[in-house]
């Protein structure tokens, strides 16, 4: 199917966006201490939908909310009663501006699993109900490496619809799904297009996106061929480098709280008396505990086995039941590690050993 | 500050002395002037080692690893680092003559952006307490409570007290919403050593783990009481949280009514010297008992 593009510049990007914010539930970075979380805006000056992606946290929390209420339960004389929370906390229709690219493709990922065996229809829904406005970076970030990865960066295999900043100050919006698609003609187009604030793509559009896609994907350090990592740790599990690369990891868990991929959670209670609230929230498998069992027994009781389900997961299991990495190089963990670990490191380093032996 | 060459040299003698089984120091992260924490136990490695102003994180905080655990240690530590090291020998929880700590007189270390990080600008015990040798500085010997300069309260804490109390109030709960418990805080902190920590335990319902700013507040609330009087300002808790929230107003608030009220008290600065909570003084203050 064919999807249209639409030319820019920033002013008409931004009255695009505070068009969005009066009409939309909207969603945008928004700073506090220094780091940018995804929440709900009014207006654009209290949100900067073009934050540089190494101090923004995922979006992950708007579908797979940090801790979701699941349930609350009463406890009587005759049994418990259990019943659906009172606060609704899925989402109307919404929209989400600002998300980086890698953030959006991280949805795409986790569909995959969201709508294997168990079908968690609260994930659903908030996909459904939501718009994503994705934008390309211009440069890469110390830690990126999303062009390594197995989705078409290029071709801005992305959600919904795509910002891209061309050169002289051009911006290019583009609808990627029909959702997209649907969402950019119910935004009064023949009114921007009349007023000349947007103008129809030309036959020259294609190849300036394809311009800066050149400049943004010359400016990477990192660069890998995933499809060989793929393969090399697939075949190394019982490797001693595993030990190694995790040595100096703190167990602190914050790779997989801000990851946009990692999707492990946890069940607790908060009760009082004979009532209570059962709360679902992110687990992360550098923790201790992580797959602890009520006897006592864990599967992975030391470091680098917990690290080793971490790489592995990533970059075999998930790839292997469901065909993608279930990374995307966003480099979200390695800028938030307090101790500068770097995933692309660790699992090029523990395929470089299996080189070896 | 740069005593690579130094550090190279002495984990290249205990190495082939026998002397230890494993150093942890920093290395380089290969791409730019950030430093990553580094454990050696192949004695060719030693050459990876540094030591420079950007040698940030606490290296104590390994002490609490498997790879460390009755085994005979070399390590790094800078001023407030080797407070963190007195307090956990003190609380017994490694053994001296399991350790070879290399102390450093410290000049303060620099944050992201090559600023001067402020627990440095106002750090009142730059040298190392504890050490088998000494880089920088002299060997004084005789450590004062309060160290070389005058203790001063934290100009955060000092702002935030001048706040009117509604302000405060708003200005925290900002800092509990923000908070999405990872518990990165606990894990990065050289002194949160528990084996289960009270905050994981599944009957309290109090932080059960869910993400609810109550939840937030309780979790940093605890955590920070039980290190009131331990803290000795790494600042580690707040280079590992992904939310960059401002954790060290809690520990230095703490710090400064304890200094105030415990004859001068600053964590870790003696040895054996077991905490402002652990000691009995006539001289305790005793008008908040009605």
């Amino acid at each position: 199917m064919n999807f249209s593009t639409f030319v820019t510049d920033k002013a008409g990007l931004h009255k695009f966006y505070e068009d969005i914010m009066a009409s939309h539930e909207t969603f945008a970075p928004v700073e506090k201490f220094g780091k940018f979380d995804f929440k709900k805006v009014t207006s654009l000056s209290e949100c900067d939908p073009e934050s540089p992606i190494a101090k923004t946290l995922s979006i992950k929390p708007l579908f797979f909310p940090r801790s979701a209420k699941v349930m609350k339960y009463v406890a009587t004389s005759s049994g418990t009663d259990v019943s659906e929370t009172d606060e609704d906390h899925l989402a109307g229709n919404r929209v989400i501006l600002g998300v980086k690219h890698c953030d959006a493709r991280s949805l795409q990922v986790l569909d995959k699993v969201y709508n294997w065996d168990y079908i968690d229809t609260d994930y659903q829904k908030r996909r459904e109900n939501t718009v994503i406005v994705s934008t390309r970076c211009d440069k890469a970030e110390t830690h990126c490496f999303c062009t390594s990865l197995d989705y078409d960066v290029e071709n801005l295999d992305a959600l919904d619809v795509v910002v891209v900043n061309g050169t002289e100050g051009k911006i290019y919006i583009k609808a990627r799904t029909e959702k997209g698609e649907t969402f950019i003609s119910g935004m009064n187009i023949d009114n921007r297009l009349s007023k000349n604030e947007w103008r129809k793509a030309d036959d020259k559009t294609a190849g300036e996106i394809k311009t800066q896609y050149e400049s943004f994907a010359g400016s990477f350090r990192l660069k890998m061929d995933y499809k060989e990592v793929n393969e090399k740790l697939s075949k190394i599990f019982d490797t001693p480098e595993f030990e190694n690369v995790s040595g100096n990891c703190i167990s602190c868990n914050t790779c997989a709280f801000v990851c946009p991929t990692c999707h492990c959670f946890k069940i607790s209670d908060e009760k009082v008396k004979d009532t209570g609230v059962r709360y679902k929230s992110y687990d992360s498998c550098n923790n201790g505990y992580f797959t602890l069992m009520a006897g006592g027994h864990n599967p992975r009781p030391v470091k680098y086995r917990r690290w080793r389900q971490r790489a592995m997961h990533k970059f075999v299991y998930y790839k292997e039941r469901f065909g993608v990495n279930l990374c995307v190089g966003c480099g979200k963990c390695t800028i938030s590690c307090p101790v500068n670990i770097s995933i692309f490191e660790v699992v090029n380093q523990v395929s470089a050993a299996s080189m070896q032996e | 500050m740069n005593y690579t060459k130094q550090i190279q040299d002495i984990a290249a003698k205990l190495f082939a002395e026998g002397k230890i089984d494993v150093f942890v120091g920093y290395r380089m992260n290969g791409f730019d002037d950030n430093q990553v924490p580094v454990l050696i136990t192949d004695p060719q490695d030693v050459s990876k080692l540094v030591f420079t102003d950007k040698s940030v994180f606490n290296l104590v905080n390994y002490l609490k690893s498997d790879h460390t655990r009755r085994k005979r240690v070399g390590l790094v530590v800078k001023g407030c680092d080797s407070r963190s090291l007195n307090l956990m020998l003190t609380e017994s929880q490694v053994k001296r003559q399991n350790l070879y700590i290399i102390g450093i007189a410290c000049e303060g270390v620099v944050d992201d952006a090559g600023q001067k990080m402020q627990n440095c600008t106002e750090c009142v015990v730059p040298d190392a307490v504890v050490f088998d040798e000494l880089l920088g500085g002299t060997l004084s010997g005789s450590l004062t409570l309060t160290g070389s300069k005058p203790y001063q309260v934290n100009a955060d804490v000092t702002a935030l007290a001048a706040m009117p109390l509604t302000e405060r109030a708003a200005y925290f709960e900002e800092v509990f919403e923000n908070c999405i418990r990872c518990n990165a805080c606990r894990h990065s902190c050289p002194l949160c050593y528990c084996a289960k920590c009270c905050i994981d335990q599944e009957t309290a319902t109090l932080y059960n783990g869910a993400n609810t700013t109550s939840s937030a507040f309780h979790a940093l609330m605890t955590w920070s009481l039980h290190l009131a009087g331990r803290c000795v300002d790494c600042r580690n808790c707040e280079k590992a949280c992904p939310s960059h929230l401002p954790l060290h107003l809690l520990h230095k608030q703490n710090e400064s009514v304890i200094y105030e009220n415990f004859q001068e008290h600053l964590a870790g600065v003696i040895p054996e010297d077991r905490g402002a909570f652990y000691k009995y003084s006539l001289k305790d203050p005793d008008d908040f008992i009605m």
